[in-house]
């Protein structure tokens, strides 16, 4: 029932953009090569599709790569700095320094480092995605409840058991919040990294090459698209949530079975 | 006491009209300039501004009753869209732009040429042994514009290749790739890819790459703006000719009048020395006049982008072009 709720919240809000969106464009007289109408971004995508779908593809594999890295890279630093306080002193502000610097300026470098191909897409990715799971892994296992931490030690349980039975399960609100960030934030990282060089065509490339051709209809759709791939990747994301943390949709915990 | 004070009135008031009247002059001259926003092609400054930065700074565009600024649009696509909805006057575009533009029915128009020739081609590194007949296998630069798109195939007939020969890296900076042998060739144009790469690169240029001679960059202005204002748009080209000529004569001068007005372009002043040197030759036709346009370089250009199908169809020439506001 809330499921259902939720996708009724979903599609009603989508109405409501695309219907602000004509709106927009009905009542403000914009021009077509200035902004198209939403039928048009559609028509244009259906026209492309044999075009866009093999870069779309291409796409969705550089985020999907540079998710799983960055993700990966995220939960294991964000573990190592909560367990090892001096690690983390030496390490945190290197992290904030490294999203400091604008990923535009890192990935003209990256490509002459790495090449055209998937590798510096993956990197610039893994670089944006890694950020906020970092923090949102240390805040949640710095927010564990000290007296389970406690009562666990009582009951004379390992280091490795305390972590995964009761501090993962306390960090996964927080660590599931920055996974979604990260989702989302993936496919710009992608599009960054395809403008930056690619060898070929390329949803960014294809949407640059829209653009010069003063066709409105083909940067929105193609704008569409990559929104759909970053929409995606939070969905799938919170599916993963759903199903890895039924005890957040239960009111009463299941009976513990196993021991501590 | 009520003297002084009448007297005080009285001398403040003749130094109020005074000070008016002195100040009037200039403020009449000011007004009395037509207001002119000039779009150039790129976000950033460079030296292809050395005209419009001399009739500034030189006064050509106050002679002919202009007050002219610089407008840089946020992408390199937007400058004809910004001619469409009246954010700018007067803009640089490059030639496939304008036809591109009138197959989406966007209202502009070229008013002129701003260079004669076609100076496009592929360059590589200094001392490199690659040619036309070396040209399969290879990793091509390109910007993804028009241009470049409609020229490429150009370059392939006359190698005898097709598309699926090359490697074309799309992408945003050409010389760092270039350098750093991630790709062997760059597409540019001479007075662009010369400085940049520094040294003797080998080049594929103009002819020798098979490449219609039509001229790469014009002055444009909206449809409406030209029939509104014609009177501006003719004496903005009268200055600029007397700027473009200045410019010509008096090269050193004309770059250290861009170098001082944009002192953080990111280009050095021996740059800006060799590019505007190398872009002087372009300026004027075999005639010896500027920014003439004519009917086949048009017609040319459109059937380049029909043969790569950017268009499905080549318009009248006249439907890009007119020489009536030329000087």
């Amino acid at each position: 029932m809330r499921f259902r709720r939720n996708l009724l919240g979903s599609f009603l809000s989508f109405v409501v953009v695309i219907g602000v969106w004509q709106a927009i464009i009905s009542f403000g007289h914009v021009a077509p090569y200035v902004a198209p109408t939403p039928l048009d971004a559609w028509r244009s995508i259906v026209t492309n599709w044999s075009h866009l779908w093999p870069l779309t593809l291409a796409t969705v594999k550089e985020t999907l790569f540079g998710f799983v890295a960055g993700a990966t890279l995220g939960m294991g630093l964000g573990i190592l700095l909560s367990k090892r306080r001096f690690v983390q002193r030496v390490i945190y502000p290197i992290l904030i320094l490294s999203q400091a610097i604008p990923i535009i300026a890192l990935a003209p470098p990256l490509v002459l480092v790495l090449g055209f191909g998937l590798t510096p897409k993956v990197v610039i990715v893994a670089w944006i995605v890694f950020f906020p799971v970092t923090v949102s892994v240390l805040d949640g296992l710095a927010n564990v409840d000290r007296d389970l931490l406690t009562l666990a030690r009582a009951y004379g349980a390992s280091p490795w058991r305390t972590f995964l039975v009761i501090e993962v399960p306390s960090a996964s609100t927080s660590l599931f919040s920055g996974l979604k960030i990260g989702a989302t934030y993936a496919v710009t990282g992608a599009i960054i990294g395809e403008l930056a060089a690619s060898s070929g065509s390329s949803l960014a490339m294809f949407q640059h090459s829209q653009s010069a051709q003063l066709d409105a209809a083909g940067v929105y759709g193609t704008t569409l698209i990559m929104t759909a791939v970053g929409m995606s990747w939070f969905g799938v994301v919170a599916l993963v949530e759903f199903f890895t943390t039924p005890w957040k949709r239960r009111s009463v915990a299941r009976r513990a079975g196993r021991r501590i | 006491m009520k003297h002084r004070l009448v007297r005080f009135v009285t001398a403040g008031g003749l130094a109020l009209v005074a000070t008016v009247t002195a100040i009037s002059p200039s403020a009449s001259a000011s007004s009395s300039l037509t207001k002119v926003r000039f779009a150039y092609d790129f976000p950033w400054p460079d030296m292809e501004l050395i005209p419009v930065i001399v009739a500034q700074k030189e006064g050509f565009f106050k002679a002919h009753g202009l007050k002219v600024s610089i407008v840089f649009p946020p992408t390199t696509s937007t400058t004809v869209q910004m001619l469409a909805t009246k954010d700018t006057d007067v803009a640089l575009l490059s030639t496939s732009d304008v036809v591109v533009a009138v197959k989406a029915k966007v209202p502009v128009v070229s008013i002129a040429n701003y260079s004669m020739k076609n100076n496009w081609g592929l360059f590589a590194m200094p001392g490199s042994k690659l040619s036309l007949a070396t040209l399969k296998g290879k990793k091509v630069f390109s910007w993804g514009d028009t241009w470049t798109t409609a020229m490429l195939p150009f370059v392939l007939k006359k190698a005898g290749l097709t598309a699926k020969d090359i490697t074309v890296v799309n992408g945003e900076a050409d010389t760092p790739l270039l350098k750093s042998g991630k790709v062997d060739f760059v597409t540019n144009t001479t007075n662009y890819a010369i400085p940049n790469i520094g040294g003797k690169p080998v080049q594929i240029v103009g002819k020798a790459a098979g490449v219609p001679a039509v001229p790469v960059w014009v002055y444009a202005t909206g449809s409406s703006y030209a029939k509104k204002h014609g009177k501006t748009v003719s004496a903005f080209m009268a200055a600029m000719k007397d700027a473009t000529q200045w410019s010509i004569d008096n090269q050193g001068k004309a770059v250290r009048y861009f170098d001082k007005a944009f002192p953080n372009s990111g280009y050095t002043h021996a740059y800006n020395v060799q590019a505007w040197k190398l872009t002087v030759p372009l300026l004027k036709n075999k005639s010896g006049d500027f920014f003439v346009q004519t009917k086949a370089q048009w017609s040319t250009l459109a059937q380049a982008l029909v043969d790569v199908k950017q268009i499905v169809k080549a318009e009248k020439p006249s439907a890009y072009f007119t020489n009536k506001f030329l000087p």
